[in-house]
């Protein structure tokens, strides 16, 4: 570990999470407007090994929210610039990347502590549960507009996400999302993920629901 | 008395409001509570929850003690003294 890189961050959380963090896997997918911004705040926090899975190549629409793709990305694969950046942010992170779309038959790899699900439709987010172990922790992000959600279940013991979301279907079209309520849900999801790999998540079965039109956080328990 | 939590654009279009206690009725269902709920607010909300068919929307979830009421018996699903009804619009990107 760098010398200096953490030292502000274990100035507020101490050397014991620091080395939590470290130690850890997690699994990202989705590298868009909240999977882009969460495995570089991870890989800044320090994070151990990250997977990412995303087959998306990166499009002049994605600028405006996706925070480690540029205009000299566009055309290119999503997970592979997002490699390349994170290593220039983090050398110490370790990146392995999985160029193909979540569905049905995908298989967490073992290493994988928590599962991080940044996805944008609900049918891949549901397979992608469905891929979790049980016993394995899953923590959902979604963003629409102004407002977005946290939460984070544990396989097994928690409601499936397929049984909160039961009768939700994906709007039609391109959902309308701002350029900051992406960083904001982002952060709130790297938030709980520093909090779960310490040992104290306080999302478990608990929506985190933020509003930026009425500027509102609140739970609702599932 | 029920309590009625909204989230989402649901409370953007109630000026803020974050819940609503409603007085409990015998007999009471989701169905029955939405109608008495949206009889109370001047803005109509329940047209976001469900179609003129009675059909619930997609878009939002209606969660009665933490399930989704789709599990239970949808608008039909009875509702007792003290419940916690939950509409919750999911953010749907990611």
């Amino acid at each position: 570990m760098a010398a200096d890189r953490y030292d502000r961050q274990r100035l507020f959380w101490g050397d014991e999470k620091q080395q939590r963090i470290a130690a850890a896997t997690i699994l990202v997918a989705g590298v868009g407007g909240l999977g882009a911004t969460v495995c570089q705040i991870m890989a800044r926090a320090g994070i151990g090994r990250m997977h990412l899975v995303d087959r998306g190549r990166v499009e002049l629409s994605d600028l405006h929210r996706q925070s480690l793709y540029a205009e000299c990305d566009i055309g290119k694969s999503k997970v592979e610039v997002a490699r390349e950046r994170l290593r220039a942010i983090n050398s110490e992170a370790g990146v392995v990347v999985q160029e193909t779309a979540i569905g049905k038959g995908f298989t967490v790899p073992g290493d994988v502590q928590v599962v991080v699900d940044c996805l944008d439709n609900y049918e891949s987010r549901f397979d992608l549960y469905a891929a979790v172990p049980d016993g394995g922790l899953f923590v959902h992000g979604g963003v629409q507009g102004d407002r977005g959600q946290v939460l984070t279940l544990v396989k097994g013991a928690s409601q499936p996400l397929q049984e909160i979301y039961a009768g939700s279907s994906q709007p039609e079209g391109a959902i309308e999302v701002s350029p900051y309520s992406v960083f904001v849900v982002a952060g709130l999801i790297c938030n709980e993920l520093c909090d779960l790999l310490a040992g104290s998540p306080r999302l478990v079965n608990r929506f985190l629901v933020v509003d930026l039109t009425i500027h509102t956080l609140s739970y609702l328990d599932v | 008395m029920v309590l009625v939590q909204l989230y989402g654009t649901l409370r953007l279009m109630l000026a803020g409001k974050a819940s609503v206690e409603l007085p409990w009725c015998e007999g009471d269902t989701v169905g029955s509570l939405l109608e008495r709920f949206q009889a109370g607010e001047r803005i109509p909300v329940t047209h976001k929850l469900i179609d003129g068919s009675k059909a619930l929307h997609t878009g939002t979830i209606i969660l009665l003690n933490r399930r989704n009421v789709l599990h239970l018996q949808k608008l039909d699903t009875p509702v007792n003294d003290g419940d916690v009804l939950a509409l919750f619009p999911p953010g749907a990107g990611g």
